[in-house]
């Protein structure tokens, strides 16, 4: 089978075997199949007529697409492209990805269909009719309302965050307006990142259409997902016009853009915040220290994990995919986390903040803490 | 009778045992060029579960290849065998606890699959760290480091993996436990876990490691000097030493390798120098100091252009992240790399630095240098495309032709990476027929049946009688 990918890029490895610690599904195995290294040996494997039965689809579905192997490797090989060029061939060989998960994927860029259906699972919810080993958390019946409030900024709302964690977006545009800026928040519909991810190119190329068209100008577009920043940073190459190169040079991460900015004073909270470095704001956006600059005023104490960023086992729909997986993962962060002693950890993405949450961890997204430092009638508190 | 697969499965259980086709193809090489074959690749958790795999593999007349991280240059982790009876391939990375710390005797009793790395990070709160510190410490386990007796860029002052490992649990090939060295000073007896440190897996498979931890410097200094010429480094490196000098560290790069690791970790590395040094001094602040000194006037002395001293950790950890990702960096010029790893006497560096050259330049063969030279220990890259026909062979016959040279000036064959595959045809270039005959009666002391990575370390000749052919697609 002749993978999607570049044989120069699929050639790149050297098999070092430097990035092994950096990989969780590495580190939770110790198996080579679960490995960046042994992923390309098994795509090099199959790409030269190997046959790809159902063991290189399972190594192919474990990874979770952090991309701590690509930060990790010397050699620069793109280890996300490679993944997502090797799903998109098992997807168009029908192999890969069955017809619920394409679904799923598909109605994330339906947003109204999917707030109804998110506020009929929040009823079903109070009427006790989800069982809790779904592992939802707690989803809310009511959504405050963002207003508009100028045209400095876009603040990019996307899906699932938008149904589940709106009071975020309400957080980022009180922290973003305090900065003396007037933002116009946009729903679109998902970014199209999950669907990248899983090897649904098509699916992806529709989402990622529809949000360049929502925003258009030459305003920043400010992202506080870090999943959905990393994919809308990449538009260039995902959809290939200029128009979506140009759109991805505006798309910046809501930590980069406020360090960007005058920060307004606030109160200092008594508290002491471990920072979670979602891999797609650290490894792919490599933005990450933004967000220890602009929490920092409004905190007692910043502290650092100390697992050099190693992935919490989130990974966008991973944990929904593959549950047991991303709790061995997640173990491992927990680790960490008692490590460090923190009385909250600030994550910047709603779905690590989601899974580490489902494990009793106390997470807020920086913007969330930020706001609360500054005040303000909504007290947008957790 | 069951297969293989079959029992070892009822051994160790479904999930610790690997023998699908595709899975099996992933153990088939390490982070050497060579290749093998695995027949079975298994997980065990603890001695017993190896000494189960160990009753297996003999039942069915299959041989053992232990394997850490897989991150070893001289292939000794490749299974080599006939068709039919490829070796099982026991994987360490389940073994990974640190199973006791004694801070007061400064030691710990680790399972081999525990990342060295890791370990320094578990200890450092009690300032302490384990000393070896190859390239790849990130990624590569004790086990691994006691294997091959591993060095470091700071093995010059602390001494390699050998210095700093105190006992080993082995289990050998008969099934049994033995526990070789001991806590003591000076063992009564033979020093039998000297013998086994640095055996490459060919005398039984260490299940815990007694490690020595040592404290962490009170004062580090990291220092770069760029110089016009490979020559003048090199001379300033035989100066120091000869000033009574000893610093922890002391690393020399070329031009070439510099240029691509500062297109990777952007530290600042005059990309436009010869050759440059690094430099690390550590102990006492005052004798840093003066020690600093010193190397800076020597530098200076033999013409350095320039010489920096790293300002915070920052600055040093930057300039140390360049050094150990030199190898890795070089896939960034080209696809495939060959490492060389050779040892020369220090006052020869530079003239056999020359002729490295001109052998790779002979047999157009691209090469870089970076290398451990306060030991002498040569690192030539050589740089190919396999994908290129003949390029493989030009690199194995450049690589032949360095290691002769390396010999005639007086060096040997390996400095840290080991033997394995890669170097053990060359092992009558340095050993005679006796001194070959005397090694392997000390492996056949630990493993009378060559259980254990058979293939490795010792010529086929050294044992009468007993003529192995290599597969197809090795080389060495």
């Amino acid at each position: 089978m002749r993978l999607e990918v570049d044989d120069d890029e699929l050639a790149a490895c050297v098999s070092c075997g430097l990035c092994l610690p950096h990989c969780p599904t590495y580190r939770v195995t110790g198996e080579e199949s679960a490995s960046p290294r042994g992923r390309i040996a098994a795509m090099r494997a199959v790409h030269a007529g190997a046959e790809a039965g159902p063991a290189f689809t399972s190594f192919m579905d474990l990874c979770v697409q952090c991309r701590g192997c690509e930060a990790a490797c010397p050699s620069g090989v793109p280890f996300g492209r490679l993944m997502e060029g090797a799903r998109r061939t098992l997807v168009a060989e029908r192999r890969y990805q069955p017809w619920w998960r394409r679904a799923g994927y598909r109605l994330l860029g339906h947003h109204r269909l999917l707030l109804a259906a998110s506020s009929a699972a929040a009823l079903a919810q109070r009427a006790g009719l989800v069982p809790a080993r779904l592992g939802l958390p707690r989803l809310p019946v009511r959504r405050p309302r963002l207003d508009a409030s100028g045209t400095d900024a876009w603040l990019f709302t996307g899906c699932v965050m938008d149904a589940w964690m709106r009071p975020t977006h309400a957080a980022a545009l009180r922290a973003m307006e305090a900065t003396g800026a007037g933002v116009t928040p946009v729903g679109a519909g998902c970014c199209g990142a999950l669907a990248e991810h899983a090897g649904l190119a098509e699916v992806a190329g529709g989402q990622a259409a529809r949000v360049v068209a929502s925003m258009t100008g030459t305003a920043p577009v400010v992202v506080d997902s870090a999943g959905c920043g990393a994919v809308m940073k990449d538009y260039g190459r995902l959809l290939g016009t200029p128009g979506a190169q140009a759109f991805a040079g505006r798309v910046m991460d809501v930590s980069e853009w406020l360090a960007t900015r005058p920060l307004p004073t606030g109160r200092r909270l008594p508290l002491r915040v471990a920072v979670q470095d979602p891999c797609h704001l650290r490894h792919v956006q490599r933005a990450h220290a933004h967000v220890r600059t602009v929490l920092t005023p409004y905190v007692e104490e910043v502290v650092e994990l100390d697992d050099d960023g190693l992935c919490c086992g989130a990974g966008g729909a991973y944990a929904t995919v593959h549950p047991d997986m991303a709790a061995r993962i997640r173990a491992l962060k927990l680790e960490a986390i008692a490590g460090a002693r923190p009385d909250v950890v600030a994550s910047s993405n709603p779905g690590c903040a989601m899974h580490l949450a489902a494990a009793g961890v106390v997470v807020r997204h920086p913007v969330e803490i930020i706001a609360e430092a500054l005040g303000g009638p909504e007290a947008l508190g957790g | 009778m069951r297969t293989l697969l079959e029992d070892l499965t009822a051994a160790l259980g479904a999930g610790a045992v690997k023998g699908d086709p595709l899975e099996l193809a992933l153990y088939a090489r390490d982070a050497s060029v060579m290749e093998g074959s695995a027949g079975c690749v298994c997980f065990p958790t603890d001695a017993a579960q190896v000494q189960a795999v160990v009753g297996v593999a003999r039942a069915h007349g299959r041989s053992v290849v232990p394997r850490g991280s897989g991150t070893g240059l001289a292939g000794g982790a490749v299974p080599i065998g006939k068709p039919g009876a490829e070796p099982v391939v026991v994987v360490t990375t389940r073994m990974n606890r640190i199973l006791s710390v004694d801070a007061a005797a400064r030691t710990a009793w680790v399972e081999p699959g525990v990342l060295n790395l890791d370990l320094s990070r578990a200890v450092a709160h009690l300032g302490l760290h384990f000393a070896p510190d190859p390239s790849s410490q990130q990624a590569c386990s004790v086990g691994g480091n006691v294997a091959n007796n591993s060095g470091g860029p700071h093995c010059l002052a602390y001494g390699v993996t050998t210095a700093h490992v105190l006992a080993v649990e082995v289990v050998l090939s008969d099934g049994s436990v033995a526990r070789l060295g001991g806590t003591d000073p000076d063992p009564t007896g033979y020093d039998l876990r000297g013998a086994f440190v640095g055996s490459e897996g060919t005398m039984g498979l260490a299940t815990a490691v007694l490690v020595r931890l040592t404290p962490l410097p009170p004062a580090v200094r990291t220092l770069l000097a760029d110089f016009p010429s490979a020559e003048s480094a090199a001379e300033t490196v035989s100066a120091v030493i000869a000033a009574g000098v000893v610093p922890a560290a002391l690393e020399m790069m070329d031009q070439r390798i510099t240029v691509a690791v500062e297109d990777f970790v952007h530290a600042g590395f005059p990309t436009d120098a010869a050759a440059v040094l690094l430099a690390e001094i550590d102990g006492l602040p005052g004798g840093v100091d003066a020690a600093v000194a010193t190397v800076v006037e020597l530098a200076r002395r033999h013409g350095a252009r320039q010489v920096r001293v790293a300002a915070d950790e920052a600055e040093r950890a930057l300039l140390w992240k360049g050094r150990k990702s030199a190898f890795g960096a070089v896939a960034r010029i080209a696809p495939d790399y060959y490492l060389h790893d050779a040892v020369v006497p220090r006052t020869r560096l530079s003239e056999v630095l020359q002729r490295v050259y001109e052998i790779a330049d002979a047999n157009h063969v691209g090469v870089m240098n970076v290398f451990h030279a306060g030991d002498g220990n040569l690192h030539p890259l050589f740089l190919f495309d396999r994908r290129v026909p003949g390029a493989l062979e030009r690199v194995h016959e450049a690589a032949g032709e360095v290691l002769r040279i390396c010999l005639d000036a007086g060096g040997v064959l390996s400095g840290e990476h080991g033997i394995g595959l890669e170097k053990r045809d060359y092992m009558p270039l340095l050993f005679s027929e006796d001194d070959l005959a005397a090694q392997d009666a000390l492996r056949r002391a630990f493993d009378p049946e060559r259980l254990f990575n058979p293939d490795k370390v010792l010529p086929s000749g050294s044992r009468c009688g007993d003529i192995r052919s290599l597969p197809e697609g090795v080389w060495v």
